[in-house]
């Protein structure tokens, strides 16, 4: 039986090519080799020499403890001219015991000071307790954040609302749960600080457009099919995204969102829109953006926004189309892996949201007293130039100057003007604090956020408080004093503009004086 | 992702040909399909060798070499889209178990079916020619290459 055996396989191997028996050979050998090899790991080499060499020459080694770095904290501090707030933060404010009148705080429906937001919440506790338990997919969802996600697209005529516990994470999850590495981004260069931590989340190729230019972003479309058409086959696996705000939070400026959403259809671009500041106070009913330049809501894949700005509750959320949204339920990180919104909060939402809902004229109201602030701010435009547009909640005051002023002078005179108005007038108002390492860090400047309950005599009180202290402090001066004179033609015009105000100024005095007299 | 009770890998791809048992299941697959084609009356024995090599072949090519990307949604980022399954096996690194089991398993099928062919040219050429197509791909020489761009994107 062996020995047939043999002879089958001996018949065999003689039968064989000699080609065939040197490769079996051959492949024995390499087999008995590969396994004797132990495990390697895999060299990786990501980087080029000159991309290396760029990061390389970016890189200052700094001391490991700098006294100075210890001190210093990111961003402007308020605590230097506020001191603690003590109750809320409504129409008036409470700090160190005094009362002032706010305009620091984002309250732009006015509903901070509301009852019913507060009824609305308590009984939520009384019903739900404090707290949530654990995220949305987890224990975390109770009935009114299902009844508040409803609430919000019904409001703005989407399919689908993903509700996330915290303004900030709404977008900075939303935009990495869809980009990812090798995809574009287009985004204004002006975006805030949740949308830039996004951005940098989703490890995408981020390509800034200027600021509200649409122009610029369809060149920068145009350089991209450009690419594209270079390289079809990469050019299919990219996707591409556009990013942008409905009201800037930084600049107060709109965005010029049809010719932005025509561009993103012409070149399929999906597009983002973070109505954060916009939400509520846009449009005739408060529906943002879309609504106020009569964009077709539909054309945007996604809008966020938060409860936090005009709302007086928390949380953010994201609503679109359902197969946009419903993915984020799965791959939004701030959504699956964050405590859900407490239910109060969300209790509170729906209840402004029904109270914006019956009363639309609140939406008229803010939108005027928006218009009113801006109109009165007329008569400090010898001091601050104001970037934000008429319909914006938020003003934004830059001092006359300030781009060629060293940027500690800024914020000292800024300062100045700050502690004058709140000791002589009663009115807070405050520096917005940005991170130093933001995207188009913005100048320091007084942010003044309109609010619904202001009366029309109170408006006018803040500009006119801001225009008394510039002129008893003589901010002019000290702004003049530190132009050098690389800039004479900027400090002379300047000048020339101030003597006109000085003038017309002591034109209406005299006028008024006049008309005492006659009376 | 959440994977409830599952290995936590970010990337599933990386693990699961090394998971246990997984050599088994491979061999009784292999076998399987074998004696299928054997079962299948007008195909002799060399002819249905030949075929389990090629079919195998074929298999390892596409799904090894071919494809790209995880079917399971990634939670790497997309770092696995531009990878073909063969080079996320055990995060690239070269000559682990699993790596070894698959290069070894087409080479021991080629010896098989050359000698159930008794060698013949005829068969030799294909069987040849799909050994080489799933066996330089899998040299550690040839990781992350995209020869002449072919399938770069």
């Amino acid at each position: 039986m062996l020995n047939a055996v043999l002879a089958f396989f001996y018949r065999n191997l003689i039968g064989a090519p000699s080609y065939h028996l040197y490769l079996e050979a051959f492949l024995a050998l390499w087999l008995f080799w590969l396994i004797r090899q132990r495990k390697k790991a895999e060299k990786k080499k990501l980087l080029t020499a000159e991309e290396e060499e760029t990061i390389i020459n970016a890189w200052q080694p700094r001391p490991l403890v700098d006294e100075k770095e210890l001190d210093k904290m990111e961003g402007y501090d308020n605590g230097d001219v506020w001191g603690p707030i003590s109750g809320r933060p409504g129409k008036y404010v409470e700090i160190d015991g005094e009362k002032y009148l706010n305009v620091a705080t984002h309250n732009y429906l006015g509903l901070m000071d509301s009852t019913e937001l507060d009824d609305a919440a308590e009984q939520c506790i009384r019903r739900y307790g404090v707290g949530s338990c654990g995220p949305r997919g987890f224990y975390g969802t109770v009935d009114v954040h299902i009844k508040l996600e409803e609430k919000i697209a019904d409001f703005l005529g989407l399919e689908e609302t993903a509700l996330y516990s915290y303004g900030f994470a709404a977008v900075s999850s939303a935009i990495p749960s869809y980009a990812k590495a090798g995809d574009i981004i287009f985004s204004d260069e002006l975006v805030s600080f949740p949308i830039q931590r996004g951005l940098a989340a989703s490890r995408s190729t981020i390509i800034y457009f200027n600021h509200n230019s649409w122009e610029d972003l369809q060149e920068k479309l145009e350089e991209q099919r450009k690419t594209d058409k270079k390289n079809a086959k990469k050019a299919k696996t990219i996707r591409r995204f556009c990013v942008v705000e409905g009201i800037y939070s930084k600049s107060g400026t709109l965005c010029p969102l049809k010719e932005v959403a025509d561009l993103c259809k012409q070149y399929k671009v999906r597009l983002f829109v973070d109505e954060t500041i916009s939400f509520g106070i846009l449009g005739k009913t408060g529906r943002g953006l879309t609504e106020h330049l009569g964009v077709d809501i539909k054309d945007i894949d996604f809008i966020s926004g938060s409860l936090e700005h005009g709302f007086a509750s928390f949380g953010g959320f994201i609503v679109g189309p359902s197969y946009v949204v419903d993915h984020q339920r799965i791959s939004g990180l701030g959504y699956c892996f964050s405590a859900s919104l407490p239910p109060l909060l969300a209790g509170a939402g729906i209840k402004a949201l029904e109270i914006i809902e019956q009363n639309p004229d609140i939406i008229e109201d803010v939108q005027d007293k928006c218009k009113y602030m801006h109109k009165s701010l007329d008569n400090i435009l010898t001091f601050f130039k104001i970037t934000s547009e008429e319909l914006s909640p938020l003003k934004f005051l830059y001092l006359v100057g300030c781009k060629v002023l060293p940027w500690e002078v800024t914020r000292e005179l800024i300062e100045q003007v700050i502690i004058y108005v709140k000791d002589n007038y009663k009115i807070a108002l405050i520096q917005p604090s940005y991170l130093d390492s933001e995207h188009k860090l913005p100048l320091p400047c007084i942010r003044i956020s309109v609010n619904r309950l202001l009366t029309y005599k109170e408006i006018d009180s803040i500009g006119n408080a801001i225009e008394d202290a510039c002129n008893a402090l003589n901010i002019f001066d000290s702004i003049i004093a530190n132009i050098s004179d690389e800039d004479a033609e900027l400090r002379n015009e300047m000048v020339s503009e101030y003597e006109a105000y000085l003038k017309a100024k002591e034109d209406k005095q005299s006028r008024k004086a006049v008309l005492e007299e006659e009376f | 992702m959440i994977q409830v009770g599952g290995h936590g890998e970010d990337n599933p791809n990386v693990s699961w040909l090394g998971s246990r048992g997984m050599w088994f299941t491979y061999l009784v697959v292999m076998m399987t399909l074998h004696l299928f084609l054997l079962s299948i009356p007008f195909l002799t024995i060399p002819l249905a060798w030949t075929l389990t090599n090629v079919i195998h072949n074929t298999c390892h090519f596409i799904f090894l070499h071919m494809l790209k990307g995880s079917p399971w949604e990634t939670q790497d980022q997309g770092e696995a889209r531009v990878l073909t399954h063969w080079e996320q096996i055990d995060y690239g690194i070269q000559y682990t178990r699993t790596r070894k089991f698959l290069t070894i398993s087409p080479i021991v099928l080629f010896f098989l079916a050359s000698f159930y062919t008794r060698h013949d040219a005829g068969h030799f050429v294909p069987n040849f020619v799909t050994l080489m197509f799933v066996l330089i791909p899998k040299l550690p020489q040839f990781h992350r290459v995209r020869l002449f761009g072919i399938n770069k994107y």
